[in-house]
């Protein structure tokens, strides 16, 4: 489903034709981008995933608020156009660099200024996203790289420009995956489950223990909030592969939302989730219930902070967190106001997450959705 | 006790010469020490210099100058010289040596009441120096000037020439030009005179005023041509009477007639008074309209004058006696000597109190020059003089600080004057010291009113200022950014980079310039 990249070419150009038109017209130009706001989001109870709304926003030229930002996507549609023409793959560090200039100019008072067309990368990369929308094609097929974070281990066989890589065979370390795994080939897969781990730390602890041979798994992590290759990665395994996925993450909202990015997609990025949701992930732990259940001593249990609460009272609303198993914790977290980390489980041994907390979720099917 | 009834009580009962009671009393009259017998010689000379010119709707050209003759004693001369009409030879001696010589006594609004002010002058610097005035005068077409030297006797309140001599008038001169060697600190009263003379310039914008002063030079050219219309000479309105007053009145119709009725007095006499009025008073006020005023004893003269104060169906008194400077010429005045970026004046209708009328001018000047100030600046007048002391008790102070200016879009600190200008018969000034105006409620309504109107121009002004500031904002904010814009699209479409950057400035100057004051938003 990759698209030429002729095709991707002629998409942005359309978008600044469109532009140019009216320019030459002499009409206001504007720029008519979906808008990507949680009032904008979508939840398909069906599919399960959240799905980017009707809604477009006008970015005009001459609306004092909006002009900026129009000037920030016209330029950074022409540093995408250029990479295109030229056969270049930027990161999207490298489009923050590329696009950024000074523009002097006078103030009311007539005093000369500077100002810059972006002042930092949070700027550059959110145009990123609108013009993703705008033009309907994600930034990874637009040839747009990133520094990826996420890593994978198990028995897992790839090819990638022509070389064979045996996830199995990664010694202490483990396979990076690459920013658009999409380009990759998974030849093969031997594994009954896929372990995500929010956290990096328990990743290599279990890697160390070498977790996914005992278990006949893959163990993946996207060191917190993943990025979206890990986020395909996993929905490839998933898609292509059956594999059933759980995810493990610290108990805190924090933690359950990074879940539900796995499994639903992200309000910010809810356009893409058709390709990075996967909508039967499972939770397993660590649950809001578990601090009692697994009576995690008191020295492990952390108070919750204002901001916790805050998140949990708005995850609370969110139309993917109302089955009953998460209100229920959702719930119990609001009324406890009690927080733990994956680590707490070591309260009962450095053991007992591997041999014992894991397996018997998945064995007793103790993980909610 | 007025000081008018001290005067008169003086001259008839203690045989006490005005000259020698005003001798005795001058810190009444301004003279108190001499920074403010410097200021106020000043003053008494610029004024009657105004009178003699404007009155006769002649452009007054009015030279200031003040120089030391002893530094170490404080001794200065100042002299003022005019364009006026002169002052007829056989005059000149009563008007500056004689205590209550005047042509001024009469009903119409000029700048000093009585015309006592220069004879003050006169007899404070005879009294500190010894000198003489020295009076240059010559009328219009008058082939000679005259030159006189007078100083004041005191006990006889007579004046005594000291010299005279005639000069022939080869150059067509007319005016007055007055002289006086006084005891006088300029270092502490000059900034007080500076300030006169700038806000003189200002209320007087058909006058050319020039100043001179040790270390100082100033010249405010005139701004206009135009005079407003002098005061015609007014009758008094029965309800301004005092027994004082009308003892005079009746003494001023004897002279002249024979036996006068009351009714014909009335008539005669009184501003607004007809047959039918003075009938229907001299029946509410239980008097025979055909009673000779002679036979009035001084008990029914008392009681007729608090009659006439108390009736309350006389008609409003006519303003004609009045003569305010007009929004026009008000707002050439400010403009001239603050150099605001915005002045909007009102001159109100004419009102009364207590049967005096009155007529209230107000202006408002913001930015340009005017400093930004804490509270708005206030630049008071009374017929024309500009009031530089106890402003803090006067009438107009009340009124702006009663004022919430934030509801005309003010913010202070503010670059804000306010001008007031009261003209009237009868300035209702606060005590002795005539540098306050007094809160009279016909008077302060009338500020009020004046001062809301101007602060809804100045609101109104402001108000578009800001428009234009955002338009000009809105116009630099979205223009910075067409060289970016131009560049990526040029980049993207091939076509020249100079070509969309003339497009997309057009439809800026199109829409946010020209279109202006719309929302942000186009189309």
């Amino acid at each position: 489903m990759s698209l030429s990249d002729k095709e991707i070419i002629k998409r942005l150009e359309a978008l600044a034709a469109k532009v140019a038109a009216q320019v030459m017209r002499g009409r206001p130009p504007y720029i008519e981008i979906p808008v990507r706001s949680f009032s904008n989001t979508i939840w398909d109870e069906k599919r399960k995933i959240l799905r980017l709304g009707p809604a477009k926003a006008r970015r005009e030229f001459l609306d004092s608020k909006e002009v900026k930002k129009f000037m920030q996507t016209l330029l950074m549609l022409s540093l995408i156009v250029t990479a295109r023409r030229e056969g270049d793959y930027p990161t999207i560090r490298d489009l923050y660099y590329m696009g950024k200039h000074t523009i002097t100019y006078r103030d009311i008072n007539g005093r000369p200024r500077k100002e810059e067309t972006w002042n930092e990368q949070r700027e550059s990369n959110s145009i990123i996203e609108d013009i993703e929308v705008a033009v309907g094609i994600l930034r990874e097929d637009m040839g747009i790289m990133h520094d990826a974070k996420g890593k994978m281990v198990g028995n897992v066989i790839i090819r990638s420009k022509g070389h064979i890589i045996d996830c199995s065979k990664m010694g202490i370390g483990a396979y990076a995956i690459p920013p658009n795994p999409d380009r990759l080939e998974i030849i093969k897969v031997e594994a009954d489950y896929v372990l995500v781990i929010e956290k990096d730390a328990i990743f290599e602890r279990l890697n160390q223990e070498e977790f996914w041979k005992r278990e006949n798994c893959v163990l993946i992590t996207g060191k917190g909030q993943p990025d979206r290759a890990t986020r395909r990665m996993v929905r490839r395994l998933w898609e292509e592969f059956g594999l059933p996925i759980y995810v493990l993450t610290d108990a805190d909202p924090y933690g359950w939302y990074i879940y539900s990015v796995y499994r639903s997609g992200s309000i910010s990025l809810s356009y893409e989730s058709e390709k990075l949701a996967c909508p039967e992930v499972r939770f397993i732990g660590v649950a809001a219930s578990d601090i009692e259940a697994y009576k995690i001593p008191k020295n492990y249990v952390i108070i919750a902070t204002d901001r916790d609460l805050k998140r949990a009272n708005e995850m609370m609303k969110y139309p993917w967190f109302q089955s009953e198993a998460w209100q229920h914790e959702l719930k119990l977290f609001l009324k406890r106001k009690e927080k733990v980390e994956i680590e707490a489980l070591s309260g009962h041994g450095f053991k007992f997450l591997s041999n014992v907390y894991i397996p018997e979720k998945i064995e007793k099917r103790l993980w909610i959705i | 006790m007025t000081i008018l009834d001290e005067l008169l009580s003086a001259e008839e009962f203690r045989g006490l010469s005005p000259a020698e009671f005003f001798y005795r009393n001058r810190e009444i009259a301004g003279f108190s020490n001499p920074v403010r017998a410097l200021y106020q010689t000043v003053r008494e000379l610029v004024e009657n210099s105004l009178d003699a010119t404007e009155l006769y709707r002649i452009l007054p050209d009015i030279h200031v100058r003040i120089s030391y003759v002893s530094r170490e004693k404080n001794i200065v001369k100042v002299s003022v010289r005019d364009n006026g009409i002169g002052i007829p030879l056989k005059e000149v001696p009563n008007v500056f040596g004689k205590v209550f010589y005047g042509s001024k006594y009469k009903l119409r609004q000029s700048r000093g009441v009585f015309g006592l002010g220069i004879k003050m002058a006169v007899l404070y610097a005879q009294m500190t120096t010894g000198s003489p005035v020295l009076v240059r005068t010559a009328s219009p077409k008058s082939k000679n000037v005259h030159e006189f030297q007078i100083l004041i006797d005191i006990t006889r309140n007579e004046p005594i020439v000291v010299s005279y001599k005639t000069m022939n008038n080869t150059r067509g001169w007319h005016g007055t030009h007055v002289e006086l060697t006084l005891e006088g600190n300029w270092s502490s009263a000059r900034s007080r005179i500076v300030e006169y003379i700038k806000r003189t310039a200002l209320i007087a914008p058909y006058a050319s005023i020039s100043f001179e002063g040790p270390g100082i030079e100033l010249s405010f050219p005139r701004a206009t041509k135009k005079i407003p219309v002098p005061p015609s000479v007014g009758k008094p309105h029965p309800r301004g009477v005092d027994i004082e007053l009308l003892k005079q009145l009746i003494a001023y119709v004897n002279s002249s007639n024979q036996a006068v009725t009351l009714e014909d007095f009335l008539v005669k006499v009184f501003d607004g008074v007809g047959r039918k009025t003075a009938r229907s008073f001299l029946k509410w006020a239980g008097y025979g309209p055909a009673i000779s005023i002679d036979e009035l004893s001084i008990e029914q003269l008392d009681d007729l004058a608090r009659k006439m104060k108390g009736y309350g169906k006389w008609r409003r008194p006519r303003p004609l006696s009045l003569s305010p400077l007009g929004e026009e010429l008000l707002v050439k005045g400010v403009r001239k000597i603050l150099k605001p970026e915005f002045v909007t004046a009102i001159t109100r209708k004419p009102s009364s109190y207590g049967g005096y009328p009155f007529v209230v001018e107000v202006a408002i000047a913001w930015g340009g020059d005017i400093p930004s100030v804490d509270r708005p600046l206030l630049l008071r007048f009374a017929n024309k003089i500009p009031l530089l002391y106890d402003e803090g008790v006067d009438v107009s102070r009340k009124v702006i600080d009663g004022i919430d200016w934030s509801v005309y879009k003010i913010k202070f600190p503010a670059p804000l004057a306010i001008i007031t200008h009261l003209c009237s018969t009868k300035i209702p000034f606060k005590g002795v010291g005539k540098e306050a105006i007094a809160d009279v409620p016909e008077v302060e309504r009338e500020l009020e009113i004046a001062l809301r109107e101007t602060a809804r121009r100045l609101k109104r002004h402001i108000s578009r200022i800001e428009r234009q500031y955002e338009v000009k904002l809105r116009y630099i904010t979205i223009n910075k950014y067409i060289g970016e814009i131009a560049r990526a699209l040029s980049v993207i479409t091939g076509k020249e980079s100079k070509v969309f950057e003339k497009k997309l400035s057009e439809i800026v100057e199109q829409k946010v310039l020209k279109g202006g004051g719309r929302g942000n938003e186009s189309l």
